[in-house]
């Protein structure tokens, strides 16, 4: 895990404010919507970043959780009639148990196995999840009506929703609470030593593998966060997270390994840009390949730059 | 006759200088030894000359030709070959088989031809059975493979990375055999040693590295007696 | 034993060509789908061997189906054809895209070919006009129009041929350089070894075999539509199938195809939903515990015995 990745950290936020005036004054809906879509994909990009770059496994079950996690979130929301946001708290726990236990069971084991093993691993548990979740609740979309969620605001003639600025705030609130983390608590900066250097790490005691397990837990549990702050403006179905995997591991290839705030700014990038393209008449469904361009442009670009992650 | 030649070669990691400004030369058919404390720069000075890193700054040419953006493949098929320090046979092929990569690969040979010329180096250089699987192989057996495997591509140059360690006497006396005989078909030798009663045995000629640069050239005998080579290997024996 | 090794594989393939003539409909469709997943489970594996993993072949399955359908449909063409086109279009997509993304492979090229399967949806979703959009596209002329023994026994001589290719790798000096570059790229590269070439070649090459099934297999029926065309299905059972027979061989995925094919038969009776949960199960418990599959399993058996029988 490296601290500085390929952008450094101030000239990337200066760039994005930039990025982001540029926007606003050309085209200030996909602006607004960008910022807030994009916090959204930082948001669940952040646990993955962290599973990559300590623990060093690809979790390709990681949109599958959020999945879950919204599930949970609307089983609370229609059988408890519990508000979402206040879910949230729940959820959390009941998905840091869940990572937990799968880690314990499973991918301890292949820890030592190398990438293709886990990334089979992780694979086979994305299916299990995500054929159980059709099973038991079907491809039959559902919702969770709150009545917030749909309020808006008209700022300099741009109507924009209010809710999603909650994207926004969550996002930036995990990013600063995992920099705490890491920084001011000792499992924190266990966690980071793990990052940077494993074995180093286990040479001056630290336990690594309660270390990897903590963050496992603790990766699947933010995407409980995640999730009760989009069952209002979501339609609930099975592989509704599915795609957020694979735009996760854009932006850690976008950001570098070990660059939290790096996920934050190249979310907001990408959302941007798939807004961009969202407002261009009759190009619109072209939006959710935006993710893709950019994750093979940067690897042309690093493979230039002789760079992996 | 200059084989190979260094022209102001630096590597950086990051914010380590591993190789610092080297400039230096290969003579054709020499057996140079490159010696120098752990950490010196030597194996990495061998990868940027086979290819597995590039380099930062400067140039290498060999055999007249500008190799330095040339991919690790190229280079091999040019005829630079090495082994490496920590031995790394391929462990899903047989001993034969790890050999004939190097003829098919390094040396454009077709299967037939380049199994036949494997078996001939399994019998040259002492490896009694091609056909074995690489679990239960001995210290000894790996490093013939990695010689063997090298070999297998007819190089003009052969690097050779620290292949006496972990021999006993007879083992060592042994290889000691095999890189003359390997000199005597033609090949130029660059062999990269901390046992120095080898380097002082069959080197012509040694660079000393400490730090990413050149400390000393020169004969063994010469070098060994400078006050700085002693230094940079105060505690090292000889 | 060589010639007996020939003489049983004539047998099986006289039997496999038989076979619709002494059964009825409803197993040689069976027959017939075991054959598609047997050729997507080969394919995969050729990839794996080189070290790389590939999730694309969905992706490729349905881009073969969609190109052999469009062909068909707009331009007229013959269904046989059409399958060449299907195959030919996928080795110019994985071209292109192989020459991008193997240089730094690894992670990067197993989640590029994941999303390979959603990309293509959302630019078939997209191109209304040519791919008849979210609806799908329906073409009336069939492969052999629905004559399913002779389609049997297209897809078993296509089988038959992709057996063919992985073994020619596994026996040529492909399988040196594969097998090499999956041991140890360093040491690869430094005998010589061009592994970016070798890499795109085998990925062209599977990729073609996944556009040519995915295009017969469209063919057959005569109409593609997105969800299904790219379905999750034809990721998820060729790689347990290829799992449970045993990895980097090409008797392990035809194994595994026959023997997850066919109970998957019996499972579809036994349980109508979920049934798909078991394979991602078995790719786990593979995983975790048995990771040579069951081809591995026998080798490692007689291996076992015939040193027993060699230190007596």
């Amino acid at each position: 895990m490296e601290s500085i990745s390929f952008m450094r950290k101030h000239r990337n936020l200066f760039l994005l404010i930039a990025v982001i005036v540029v926007v606003a004054i050309w085209k200030p809906h996909a602006a607004i919507y960008g910022l807030q879509r994009g916090s959204l994909y930082s948001l669940v990009g952040l646990p993955l970043s962290l599973t990559l770059g300590v623990v060093g496994i690809m979790n390709l079950a990681h949109g599958d959780f959020l999945s879950l996690g919204i599930y949970f979130v609307y089983l609370f929301a229609t059988n408890l009639g519990m508000d979402p946001l206040v879910s949230i708290i729940p959820v959390f726990f009941l998905l840091f148990g869940l990572g937990v236990v799968i880690y314990k069971l499973t991918i301890t084991r292949v820890m030592k196995s190398g990438h293709l093993n886990q990334l089979l691993l992780t694979f086979g548990i994305s299916m299990i999840l995500l054929e159980a979740m059709n099973v038991i609740w079907t491809s039959r979309p559902r919702s969770v009506y709150v009545e917030y969620s749909s309020s808006s605001t008209t700022i300099a003639g741009v109507r924009f929703g209010t809710y999603e600025l909650l994207y926004v705030v969550f996002a930036f609130a995990v990013l600063i609470a995992l920099q705490l983390f890491l920084k001011k608590t000792r499992l924190g900066q266990a966690t980071f030593a793990v990052g940077q250097n494993p074995q180093g790490a286990k040479i001056v005691g630290i336990n690594t593998g309660f270390v990897y397990l903590f963050v496992f837990g603790i990766s699947i549990a933010i995407l409980g966060i995640a999730a009760g702050v989009m069952v209002p403006r979501f339609a609930i179905f099975p592989s509704v997270g599915s795609a957020f995997t694979m735009k996760s591991f854009c932006l850690v290839a976008m950001a570098g390994l070990g660059n939290l705030t790096g996920i934050l700014v190249s979310g907001i990038v990408l959302g941007v840009g798939e807004a961009i393209v969202q407002s261009i008449p009759g190009y619109a469904g072209w939006s959710d390949i935006v993710f893709f361009g950019v994750l093979i442009a940067v690897i042309m670009i690093r493979s230039l730059r002789r760079q992996s992650l | 006759m200059s084989i190979l030649k260094l022209d102001k070669v630096t590597k950086r990691f990051g914010g380590l200088v591993a190789v610092d400004n080297v400039s230096m030369e290969i003579q054709q058919g020499e057996i140079l030894g490159l010696i120098g404390p752990n950490g010196a720069g030597k194996t990495t000075l061998t990868n940027l000359i086979s290819g597995v890193h590039m380099v930062s700054e400067g140039k290498i040419i060999f055999d007249g030709i500008d190799i330095t953006f040339l991919p690790a493949h190229k280079r091999c098929n040019l005829g630079i070959a090495r082994t490496f320090q920590i031995a790394r046979p391929l462990k899903n092929l047989t001993v034969v088989e790890n050999i004939m990569v190097g003829g098919l690969f390094g040396n454009g040979e077709k299967l037939k031809e380049s199994k036949k010329s494997a078996l001939m180096l399994c019998e040259t250089i002492g490896l009694e059975e091609p056909d074995q699987t690489l679990d239960k192989i001995t210290v000894l057996d790996i490093k013939k493979i990695e010689i063997a495997r090298a070999m297998a591509t007819k190089p003009k140059i052969l690097f050779l990375d620290e292949v006496m360690s972990g021999l006993n006497m007879d083992e060592t006396r042994e290889m000691i055999d095999t890189v003359r005989k390997i000199r005597g078909t033609g090949v130029t030798i660059c062999i990269i040693e901390h046992v120095m009663s080898v380097i002082r045995e069959i080197t012509e000629r040694v660079i000393v590295l400490d730090r990413g640069t050149i400390l000393a050239e020169g004969p063994y005998s010469e070098v060994s007696q400078q006050h700085n080579v002693i230094t940079a290997y105060l505690g090292e024996d000889a | 034993m060589k010639i007996t090794k020939s003489l049983v594989i004539i047998m099986l393939l006289i039997a496999a060509a038989l076979l619709p003539v002494v059964t009825e409909a409803y197993f040689i469709s069976v027959a017939i789908t075991i054959l598609t997943f047997m050729t997507l489970s080969i394919s995969w594996d050729m990839m794996l061997r080189t070290g790389q993993l590939s999730f694309g072949t969905a992706g490729f399955f349905g881009l073969g189906g969609y190109t052999g359908i469009i062909a068909v449909a707009d331009f007229g063409v013959d269904p046989l054809v059409g399958i060449i086109l299907g195959g030919l279009l996928a080795g110019g997509v994985s071209l292109l895209l192989g020459m991008a993304i193997l240089r730094l492979r690894g992670l990067y090229f197993a989640i590029t070919t994941m999303a390979l399967a959603s990309v293509f949806m959302v630019i078939i979703r997209n191109l209304n006009k040519l791919t008849g959009g979210p609806s799908g596209k329906i073409v009336y002329t069939t492969l052999f129009n629905y004559d399913s023994v002779k389609v049997y026994w297209l897809m078993l001589g296509i089988t038959v041929g992709t057996i063919v290719v992985s073994e020619v790798f596994q026996r040529t000096r492909v399988h040196f350089a594969i097998d090499s570059i999956r041991a140890d790229e360093t040491v690869a590269k430094s005998h010589g070894v061009n592994i970016y070439k070798y890499l795109i070649f085998v990925f062209v090459v599977t990729s073609i075999i996944q556009g040519v099934i995915g295009s017969t297999y469209a063919l057959q029926y005569g109409f593609v539509y997105p969800e299904s065309s790219f379905s999750a299905h034809y990721l998820l059972l060729p790689i347990a199938m290829a799992l449970v027979g045993g990895i980097y061989s090409t008797i392990g995925p035809v194994l595994g195809a026959i023997i997850l094919g066919l109970s998957s038969e019996y499972l579809k009776l036994i349980m109508p939903y979920g049934h798909l949960i078991i394979y991602g199960v078995i790719i786990v418990v593979v995983v975790l515990f048995l990771p040579n599959g069951v081809y591995g399993a026998i080798k490692d058996v007689t291996g076992f015995r015939k040193r027993r029988l060699e230190e007596r």
